[in-house]
């Protein structure tokens, strides 16, 4: 083995967690430690692999992410016993395709759902279950009301005196029906998280009362109420005395 | 540094719930799909993508100590999913250095962030940068490298190799930024 071809073998040497089962490696170690230049080489291609997977470390990991992960991570589905053959992906996929059509022809012969609070409700927990992603992480509120501002959201929503115990996470903006709502995220404090959805009363038909109705949706506990020109959805994991604790 | 390796277990058959696997695998997954992707969102969604598909298919693997690997192949396969909608990004053409396997200073990498790093890779050849980015997130043996990215364990050390030497390529060849200079070490 010559000076160059010990450099190949040593380029895949890892300080500190090698082995030297390697018989090629071990010749090159050794090769390393007679030849100063090589062994010059040698230093220094450890220290720029140090200095490299440091910097590897360093890749900082969205606050968010746990969060998200964990949410989604509940409503995932858990492992799954043997099915019965009406629930093999065949009939299921048959029985979809039955089911579409039914819906499609409902659709092509009533009129459109209206804009009712009990779809606005079932989309916002929804999001929060599957699809929901923060644009802004930060504990400031403050900077979620600009941010909400700027995207033409309610920015003037008033926050529960129950919340304002809870770790403020960050914010997000969604959609329903072209109408911007604003999600203001709330940490419970054991990894789960509640949801402030904010929407202006003129986009709903049928918007909720003024004083706070609890209802379950999906596998959340929901309340909701309206308050001068916004109409609120709080949603979170069920939980004795939810009215109570956080509103 | 000593890798926490026990999980919480769910009682169904020895697996491990699903919140200790978060706690324990969601930072270096994350590391290793910005290693991969480069961008925060793609990230996030190839480690949401990764915990969605153990959450449906996890209770398919027999051996919970093959959890960690599972998940890394997992999310190499749904990142290499996701490539196939993309067109490659152009990176540098530097075969003909790669050849002299250069000397590289250490204060040069002292002089980069880790997003200058997860950047640098992104323009090594794209088919060595996963093998590169396990090579540093992990303490995974080559052997084991190969069984998450299913390559043999000859073409792991060749991509490797390949793509050490075009880092440090890139190394040498990167600017240092006023503002880092400046800055010294810090």
């Amino acid at each position: 083995m010559n000076s160059s071809e010990a450099r190949e073998v040593l380029l895949l040497y890892r300080p500190g967690t090698a082995k030297l089962a390697d018989p090629q490696m071990v010749e090159a170690l050794e090769l390393a430690r007679q030849d100063p230049e090589l062994g010059r080489w040698f230093e220094q291609h450890c220290a720029f692999q140090k200095a490299m997977r440091a910097k590897f470390q360093q890749i900082e990991v969205p606050a968010h992410l746990k969060a998200s992960l964990l949410i989604r991570g509940t409503v995932a589905p858990e492992i799954l016993p043997p099915q019965p053959w009406w629930r093999s992906p065949i009939w299921l996929s048959a029985a979809a395709v039955v089911l579409l059509l039914i819906g499609l022809t409902g659709v092509w012969l009533k009129p459109r759902v209206p804009d009712r609070f009990a779809n606005y409700q079932a989309r916002m927990v929804s999001q929060a279950l599957r699809e929901y992603r923060m644009d802004l992480v930060t504990n400031d509120m403050h900077q979620i009301r600009q941010f909400m501002a700027s995207r033409g959201a309610p920015d003037d929503y008033h926050v529960p005196q129950g919340l304002e115990h809870l770790q403020l996470t960050g914010g997000g903006l969604l959609s329903w029906r072209s109408n911007p709502v604003a999600m203001v995220c709330f940490d419970r404090g054991d990894k789960q998280m509640l949801f402030l959805f904010v929407l202006k009363r003129s986009a709903l038909k049928d918007p909720p009362p003024e004083a706070p109705q609890v209802s379950k949706v999906s596998q959340m506990v929901t309340v909701s109420w309206t308050h001068g020109d916004n109409t609120y959805v709080l949603a979170g994991p069920e939980e004795a005395g939810f009215v109570q604790k956080y509103l | 540094m000593a890798a926490r390796t026990s999980y919480s277990e769910d009682g169904q058959r020895g697996k491990p719930d699903f919140q200790s696997l978060v706690d324990l695998h969601y930072g270096p997954l994350y590391r290793f799909a910005m290693s991969l992707t480069r961008t925060e969102n793609d990230a996030c969604d190839l480690v949401q993508q990764t915990f969605l598909t153990w959450a449906t298919k996890g209770h398919q693997l027999q051996d919970p100590a093959k959890v960690k690997s599972w998940l890394y192949t997992t999310l190499h396969r749904a990142f290499l999913e996701s490539r196939r909608r993309f067109t490659r990004f152009p990176h540098l053409e530097i075969s003909e250095a790669e050849a002299e396997l250069p000397s590289v200073e250490p204060d040069l990498v002292s002089h980069l962030d880790a997003q200058d790093v997860v950047q640098l890779l992104g323009q090594v050849d794209e088919q060595f940068q996963a093998a590169v980015a396990l090579f540093y997130l992990e303490d995974y043996s080559y052997n084991e490298i190969a069984g998450i990215l299913e390559i043999p364990l000859g073409t792991v050390k060749s991509r490797i190799a390949r793509g050490l030497a075009q880092l440090k390529v890139l190394v040498l060849r990167k600017p240092a930024s006023p503002s880092k200079e400046k800055g010294g070490a810090a």
